[in-house]
């Protein structure tokens, strides 16, 4: 089947590509803030929570192989075990589980800032079954991106 | 620098640097330890000082590095210690009495609320990751600017931002949500009752409006009443007040309960 859906990734506007047997949803903004920064606040879990208004709880160590449990608004009554497929600092993050992944890219701009973008694609032979299950993850996707650029931005204008 | 420049200027800032390793380590014979050592580190290593930082700065960062490699390896103390500590003291009979002689007998042995607060603040922000007690002690208590903070913990500005960011903001949630001095609905009343054991005489809420994070709780923010804790750090030396003696071995007794509670539940 054809994509049922696709538009270009606005800043801090997500979008969602639709196939009978996946799903992606994508977005994507500049940060003006330091990688380090945004990379700390994207992998120091037991701060997630604080600054992340999609994120609920979260146990474990986001590092390379470790196994976390994340609970999120986009369905509260379940826990999400997930590992950390890629690590590397200041750059990309990945995690996921058997439906999908969750990828994290951060790259340097010309200037001071970073492109920040988050892509989870889920799918496999039997995602027709329960697609219709699966809340779209658009909204928390935009807010996720929202929370992180004013963090992020606020810690690198804080005084010196 | 000569010898006689550095034991001038060591001597200025001497009380501050073992006060900053004591609220890391908890500990007055790390502290002792580790003054001294910073200071016999910094005269083999004086002719490679060319300024490129204040000295205060330099010393800072070879004391803090001795910090780390003491801490590196000891876990992190929990948010509630205050509260494990507290459960050990009730049933340890010759604390209370070491406690009682020192306020009878010595002259550092008076028992103040807003001591108590800052003692306190000790504890609890050793539930901080280590770098991010290193930098928040080291900005809201002593003073210093981002970019030296970076030069004495060896990180970027931006990591030190990061750091102190986080580390406030955690600080302030513990206490909004522990101390009953800021919020009625803080779980915490140590200092208070305290008070009322080492000052059976004394009104505790006479003393609170004297102090002003205290006074103000109802009125100002979250940040200002950490503002305010801090303010309370940065007047007070643990080993110079008029309740050092008392404090440090209330210090010393949390230090080894934590210890032990550390080591059972590895």
């Amino acid at each position: 089947m054809n994509p049922q859906a696709n538009s270009t990734v606005g800043d801090g506007k997500a979008s969602t590509t639709k196939t009978t047997f996946s799903r992606e949803t994508s977005v994507s903004t500049t940060i003006n803030a330091d990688p380090s920064i945004v990379w700390a606040l994207l992998t120091n879990a037991a701060d997630i929570p604080r600054w992340n208004s999609t994120v609920t709880s979260i146990k474990g160590q986001i590092r390379e192989g470790q196994t976390i449990e994340l609970k999120s608004t986009l369905d509260e009554k379940r826990t999400f075990k997930l590992k950390v497929k890629e690590f590397v600092p200041e750059k990309r993050l990945v995690w996921g589980d058997a439906q999908g992944n969750r990828v994290y890219t951060i790259e340097k701009g010309a200037g001071k800032g970073v492109r920040f973008t988050m892509t989870e694609k889920i799918g496999g032979p039997l995602f027709p079954l329960f697609a219709g299950f699966i809340p779209s993850f658009d909204e928390s996707f935009e807010r996720y991106t929202a929370d992180l650029k004013k963090e992020a931005e606020s810690i690198q204008s804080s005084k010196s | 620098m000569t010898t006689d420049q550095l034991i001038l200027e060591f001597e200025t800032f001497h009380g501050e640097l073992k006060s900053f390793i004591l609220r890391m380590t908890a500990s007055v014979q790390d502290a002792e330890d580790i003054v001294q050592e910073t200071y016999l580190k910094a005269h083999e290593k004086i002719d490679t000082f060319r300024g490129e930082s204040s000295l205060k700065t330099w010393i800072f960062s070879i004391a803090s590095n001795f910090a780390r490699d003491l801490l590196r390896s000891k876990k992190r103390w929990p948010e509630t210690v205050t509260d494990i500590c507290r459960e050990e003291a009730l049933h340890n009979k010759q604390f209370f009495q070491e406690a009682m002689q020192i306020r009878e007998t010595s002259p550092q042995g008076k028992f103040e609320i807003k001591e108590h607060i800052a003692f306190c603040f000790t504890c609890v922000s050793k539930s901080l990751p280590l770098e991010q007690h290193l930098a928040l002690l080291l900005k809201e208590v002593y003073g210093f600017k981002v970019t030296e903070i970076a030069t004495i913990i060896n990180q970027t500005e931006a990591m030190v931002k990061y750091y102190l960011h986080v580390s406030r903001s955690r600080m302030i949630e513990i206490f909004d949500h522990r101390c009953s001095l800021i919020n009625k609905q803080g779980i915490c009343h140590q200092c208070t009752e305290l008070n009322g054991i080492f000052n059976p005489k004394q009104k505790a809420q006479e003393e609170l409006v004297k102090i002003e994070m205290a006074r103000e709780a109802e009125n100002k923010s979250k940040e200002e009443l950490f503002d305010l804790r801090m303010k309370i750090l940065q007047e007070l030396d643990p080993f110079e007040s008029g309740a050092a003696e008392l404090q440090l071995h209330h210090l010393e007794h949390n230090r080894q309960v934590m210890e032990k509670y550390l080591e059972e539940n590895s």
